[in-house]
């Protein structure tokens, strides 16, 4: 079964068709997050290449260990926030829009993203893992305030 | 440092590099003989594999008692290993493993990613700096398992007498010689060469690919070997670019991806040639007052916050 979700901007909408039966399958894929910009977009031997030399690393307990190209690189699985779901989706025409509508659809989802430094063990100084406090902050400010909390203060 | 495998002859080595994952260093040697464990002995250093874009760098020692040790090495033949051919640099080795009542050895083989990732990494690394810790860490696990070493002869890597002076802070009781060709100068080093060569040559022949890639064969490594230019321009993943095999920190390589992968951006990467090009500041353009923004008619941008600008985080209006 496929569900379609409108996301509207102000120039256009995007149609996100989501397969049921990938959002409930019990498989998800592996998503890498590397320090560069490769300028490839396709398939890519990740497994062969990448991941059956990757290591844990010897001064992290969480840490990975891992190259590309020969470049040193130090990794950490970050997981998807509770209550959010990781999805791919892909665009079959991105050519063709018609009446500023485009259509993505569900290829894949995630439960988390292996982020890779360049010679470095991610922490919260990364503005990618630090980008996730927005998801606490916003719950905080956008939640509704009891009456009684603010005329108490 | 990583564990010794103690083995006694060839296969048992050939077993050691096939089961190790090879993108990490192997240590690999002989038995203590019980007699270097009393008698003052002499250690001699020296590497293979330096030059080549493919495969490890090894770094062999061997060591016997100080006494009489240069007739007794050149009864074995040790010599210089690149003057000789492999099956001589094979039988002399057969009969070093024999001798394990006097004479010792062991050798490090340096993955290939190893010096790369050294090679690469933020605070630059040379590959004169991994050949120098190879040896002192040589120098150490031998000291460590209860040879009583006085003497050190080790082939030099740059100028002899910074490495000469290196070694001897980290071992002041030793007495240590670092010249050029010591390999043809002294038995010891020579023994340490045929051990390094033989184990250089094993690694490189029994490499298995972990990319999972069918390769009939690559060669000798050297940049010049018509088995190895066939090799690197056949083998190239457009993202991944060569197999860990190859040394992606040699210009040879690196050159090649340039032409024949996908384009790979990032701070990191540096461009040499566009360093080269960089062009002066003119010292008066330092005292140029910056140019005021006249533009009024453009609406003026909201800047963000802090907090929004730190996390690169931007409102998304369209796709």
């Amino acid at each position: 079964m496929v569900e379609i979700k409108s996301v509207n901007f102000s120039t256009m909408s995007i149609n996100l068709n989501i397969n049921t039966d990938v959002l409930n399958s019990s498989e998800s894929s592996k998503m890498h997050l590397l320090p560069f910009h490769i300028d490839h977009e396709g398939p890519a031997n990740v497994s062969k290449y990448f991941t059956s030399y990757m290591k844990s690393s010897p001064s992290d307990e969480n840490g990975l260990e891992a190259s590309f190209r020969g470049l040193p690189l130090k990794g950490k699985v970050i997981p998807v926030p509770e209550g959010y779901k990781g999805l791919v989706f892909t665009e079959t025409n991105p050519n063709q829009i018609e009446d500023n509508q485009r259509n993505f659809f569900l290829k894949n989802k995630f439960t988390d993203i292996t982020y890779w430094n360049y010679d470095k063990l991610p922490s919260s100084n990364d503005a990618f893992v630090s980008a996730l406090d927005w998801i606490h902050i916003s719950d905080v400010i956008h939640s509704e305030v009891d009456d009684e909390e603010v005329t108490e203060s | 440092m990583e564990q010794v495998h103690t083995v006694s002859n060839l296969p048992e080595i050939e077993r050691c590099i096939v089961s190790n994952d090879n993108s990490s260093n192997l240590l690999i040697g002989s038995v203590i003989p019980e007699i270097c464990k009393g008698q003052p002995c002499v250690l001699g250093i020296d590497e293979a594999g330096r030059g080549p874009v493919l495969g490890p760098m090894v770094y062999g020692t061997a060591y016997c008692p100080v006494d009489n040790n240069e007739e007794l090495l050149k009864k074995l033949g040790c010599a210089d290993s690149k003057a000789l051919t492999e099956k001589k640099r094979d039988d002399i080795l057969e009969s070093i493993f024999k001798e394990t009542n006097w004479l010792g050895w062991m050798v490090e083989i340096i993955s290939p990613n190893v010096i790369c990732n050294s090679m690469l990494r933020r605070q630059k690394y040379s590959l004169n700096e991994v050949s120098h810790d190879s040896a002192i860490g040589l120098i150490r696990n031998v000291i460590d398992a209860g040879v009583n070493v006085r003497e050190v002869f080790v082939d030099t890597v740059g100028p002899p007498e910074s490495y000469k002076r290196k070694l001897s802070e980290i071992f002041p009781e030793l007495k240590i010689t670092v010249a050029s060709k010591a390999d043809a100068l002294f038995p010891i080093v020579g023994a340490a060469s045929i051990c390094a060569k033989v184990s250089r040559d094993l690694a490189l022949k029994l490499w298995k690919f972990m990319e999972g890639i069918e390769v009939e064969a690559w060669g000798s490594g050297y940049p010049g070997d018509p088995v190895t230019k066939k090799f690197l321009s056949e083998n190239i993943d457009p993202v991944f670019g060569f197999p860990q095999l190859v040394r992606f920190s040699w210009s040879t390589a690196s050159k090649i991806l340039k032409e024949k992968a996908v384009l790979v951006e990032g701070d990191e990467i540096d461009d040499d040639e566009e360093d080269e090009n960089k062009t002066t500041r003119a010292i008066t353009s330092f005292f140029k007052p910056k140019a005021e923004p006249m533009d009024t008619q453009t609406t003026p941008t909201v800047d963000r916050h802090i907090f929004f600008k730190e996390r690169c985080l931007q409102v998304c209006n369209s796709l």
